[in-house]
């Protein structure tokens, strides 16, 4: 299992930011997530894989400073 | 150091106005020319046109100057406000300062939004907005005492040289006792001997027992400041609560702020981290969506970024609570304590330094091609010690790093120092000869667009080329986000009325990361509603932060996420329990409408707030070097075949970056066209009399200005 924000989901073999967010509503905006406290860009979702009991945060739309 | 010697010069007592709805209703004018303190009433037209903050900055700046005033001429003015909903206690961001003058880059008004405890001070001391003007004979501090109700001038002597020990040294002189009681706000030598020197506001960390600073930082403020020999404005309050703005509505005030206030303490810990990191998550964000700026905005990533962001920060800063206000929950103002320099004056000792942020890292880091967190660190420090504007400091170093390196300017002209990429010690070494006012450092100093004169006529250098690579739009350096592939973002910074500073309008990821404003239209659209709610902040003595860094968890599922619509709810219930106007997030945007306008015509009234003004060095906008189109050849051969529609199979490097640069610079020209129309001005970017007329600011004054500009 894996925690993304407040809700528990199933974890899989090879599930990759990308293909998580394929299955979540509204993440039109998320294009920086923590995975287990790292931060993770948009560009670097495809290919970085979610181990088993992550935890995922997925930060709101960047406003800059 | 011996005692300071302060000499009185002049006094005055007065009976503190109470404070109404978060007014006070009267303005503080310190003439130095002959040491004069005028309290005068401020009228109601005046406070329902502009509202506060910035808004009564810029009427006065307006009745101060002339068209034809320059920066350091007497009449020119330095403004101070707060704004109505100021000093609003647990309000997240709820104690900033809005500075304004003329700017010695710009030559034209200039605004600078700040922390730290100086505008609510001076407010509740009986004055929402303080003016100073003329010139000084002498080292001169000014002391607002909200308690004892009197205000004083004093000639000074023997006083610390560096912003840094200067405002320590007055915290415990104006207050022993009660450190906590006092702000300051200083320049340094640097604020003397360059363009853009900055203003330090402090206050009193009472958990360190120390004084924290926050930077005026933009446009050469403490330029101006330190030309009008003021060495420090001084304001001391006492205990301030929810009750000190005397608020139409308490209640609702107490709901509205204790509501935003948790929200970020529970949001914030699964964000952004901001009170742990301040803004340093932004470097690995905006590295890996190749937006960091690096050897000058040439390319906008690099692998060495990792070490300068938050990963390293968060370690680095000292734990504790860091609001730059009283009990603000965001608390990013973060620092580092026990660090020692390796150059300069402070060599070897150790000393707190407060940041960096985004900013600080980014422009005196990345775009220098330095990858050192202690040497940003270092960097900071100074910058702030000397009164110096991180940004326009870190941009300008940049732009002469590249001109070396291109041979442009040699060892012959920097003293045989080499200021390639990534030379730190050389440009520490840049900056204390900046704080000196001495050797190749005197002329960074002054700015790109005045050193871009200098290279052309005293070293031969290309003009067309540093116009290309020198980034500033008016005169102002450009601020840390790389635009070449956001032209609403290019609007962001071209359009903005004092230069290209990201407060007004931060598109970048809704434009280029997440293309929700494919049109003109939608870009002109964005340009127009994010900069005037952004105003908005600076009239009522907000920070931006807390608005759209802290997000609701079910804001994704609103119909406008960008916007943030449920704190827009909370803005407008905040104004209106403050101030007894009952307001909706509509009325807040037509409040910032008229004062932004006005700021425009201000312009106009110096000699710019023109379309020609509005222009940006390409460097913004596409890749002006083959180095550069190649480093990203894929992007750009693609949008050229695709979006374009070019045969470019026999088209070398060079001719590709000639073909988008024509495409490029045709958007750029398109979309001013857009927001012109969008926000009611001309073609050239001047308000129309009928929106001028529906925005309430036709004074006969502001009219005379759009009639000799041709619009009537």
């Amino acid at each position: 299992m894996i925690d993304v924000d407040v809700k528990q989901m199933q974890w899989s073999e090879n599930m990759t930011i990308a293909s998580l967010l394929q299955t979540l509503d509204n993440v039109e905006f998320c294009s920086v997530v923590r995975l287990n406290g790292k931060l993770v860009s948009s560009p670097n979702f495809a290919e970085t894989t979610i181990p088993d009991n992550s935890k995922i945060q997925l930060l709101p739309l960047v406003a800059g400073g | 150091m011996g005692r300071i010697d302060l000499k009185e010069i002049q006094s005055v007592s007065y009976e503190k106005a109470k404070i109404k709805k978060g007014y006070a209703d009267q303005s503080l004018r310190i003439n130095l020319d002959a040491a004069d303190i005028i309290i005068n009433p401020i009228e109601e037209k005046i406070k329902n046109t502009f509202i506060g903050g910035k808004g009564y900055d810029l009427w006065l700046m307006w009745n101060a100057v002339s068209g034809d005033t320059q920066w350091n001429d007497p009449e020119n003015a330095i403004c101070i406000s707060s704004g109505p909903l100021g000093g609003t206690p647990g309000y997240p961001g709820g104690g900033k300062s809005i500075v304004t003058s003329i700017s010695p880059l710009t030559g034209a008004p200039i605004d600078s939004n700040v922390g730290g405890y100086f505008g609510p001070y001076k407010k509740f001391s009986g004055f929402d907005v303080i003016q100073i003007d003329g010139k000084a004979k002498e080292d001169t501090i000014i002391f607002i005492d909200g308690i004892e109700n009197n205000i004083k001038i004093f000639e000074a002597k023997n006083l610390p040289t560096d912003s840094y020990e200067l405002s320590d040294v007055l915290t415990h002189y104006f207050d022993e006792n009660k450190p906590v009681n006092v702000s300051v706000v200083t320049a340094g030598p640097g604020a003397k001997n360059t363009f853009f020197g900055c203003l330090n506001f402090s206050w009193w960390d009472a958990g360190r027992k120390r004084v924290r600073y926050k930077q005026a930082g933009r446009g050469g403020i403490g330029t101006v400041f330190a030309d009008k020999k003021v060495k420090a404005i001084v304001a001391r309050c006492g205990a301030i609560s929810m009750k000190s703005n005397n608020p139409a509505d308490l209640e609702g005030l107490k709901l509205v702020t204790k509501t935003h206030a948790k929200e970020i303490r529970e949001l914030d810990p699964k964000q952004n981290r901001m009170s742990l990191v301040g803004t340093t998550h932004l470097v690995p964000i905006m590295n890996d969506h190749d937006c960091l700026p690096v050897h000058n905005f040439k390319f906008g990533s690099h692998p060495e970024s990792r070490v300068i962001g938050e990963e390293v920060y968060e370690h680095i800063f000292d734990k504790g609570f860091d609001g730059c206000w009283k009990g603000c929950t965001v608390a990013c103002s973060h620092g580092v304590k026990d660090f020692s320099p390796f150059t300069g004056p402070y060599r070897g000792q150790k000393v707190f330094v407060d940041g960096p942020e985004y900013e600080t890292v980014a422009g005196c880091g990345s775009s220098l091609g330095i990858f050192d967190a202690h040497t940003i660190l270092e960097i900071n420090f100074y910058c702030d010690a000397y009164g110096l504007d991180t940004i326009s400091v870190g941009t300008s170093i940049a732009f002469v790093m590249e001109c070396f390196e291109n041979k442009l300017v040699t060892t012959d002209h920097t003293d045989g120092m080499d200021l390639s990429f990534g030379s730190r010690f050389n440009a520490l070494e840049i900056i204390h000869q900046m704080a000196r006012g001495e050797g190749f450092g005197a002329i960074v100093g002054k700015g790109i667009r005045r050193m871009k004169k200098i290279f052309a006529k005293d070293f031969g250098a290309d003009m067309a080329f540093m116009q290309d690579i020198g980034m500033e739009s008016k005169g102002l350096e450009f601020s840390e986000y790389m635009t070449k592939e956001s032209l609403a973002q290019q609007g962001g910074y071209g359009l903005a009325l004092k230069g290209p500073q990201h407060d007004e309008a931060w598109l970048i990821f809704l434009d280029m990361v997440h293309n929700f404003m494919p049109t003109f239209e939608d870009k002109a659209e964005a340009l127009h509603w994010f900069p005037m709610f952004r105003t908005w902040f600076g009239l009522c003595g907000l920070c931006k932060l807390p608005w759209n860094d802290i997000i609701p968890e079910d804001n994704k599922d609103t119909q406008e996420p960008a916007k943030v619509a449920k704190h827009l709810g909370w803005y407008a219930d905040f104004f209106s329990a403050v101030t007894g106007r009952k307001s909706g997030p509509d009325d807040l945007l037509a409040m910032s409408e008229g004062v932004y306008n006005f700021q425009r015509i201000f312009n106009l009234k110096m000699g710019y707030g023109t379309r020609e003004h509005d222009t940006v060095p390409y460097r913004a906008v596409g890749p002006v070097t083959v180095e550069e189109y190649e480093s990203r050849k894929d992007r750009y051969d693609e949008q050229l075949k695709e979006k374009y529609e070019l045969d470019i199979s026999e088209m070398s490097s060079k001719d590709k970056v000639a073909a988008l640069r024509q495409k490029r610079e045709e958007q750029y020209e398109k979309l001013k066209d857009a927001v012109y129309e969008r926000r009611g001005w001309t073609q050239d970017g001047i308000p129309t009399v009928k929106t001028v007329k529906r925005l309430g600011i036709d004074f006969p004054e502001v009219m005379e200005v759009l009639k000799k500009n041709g619009v009537e």
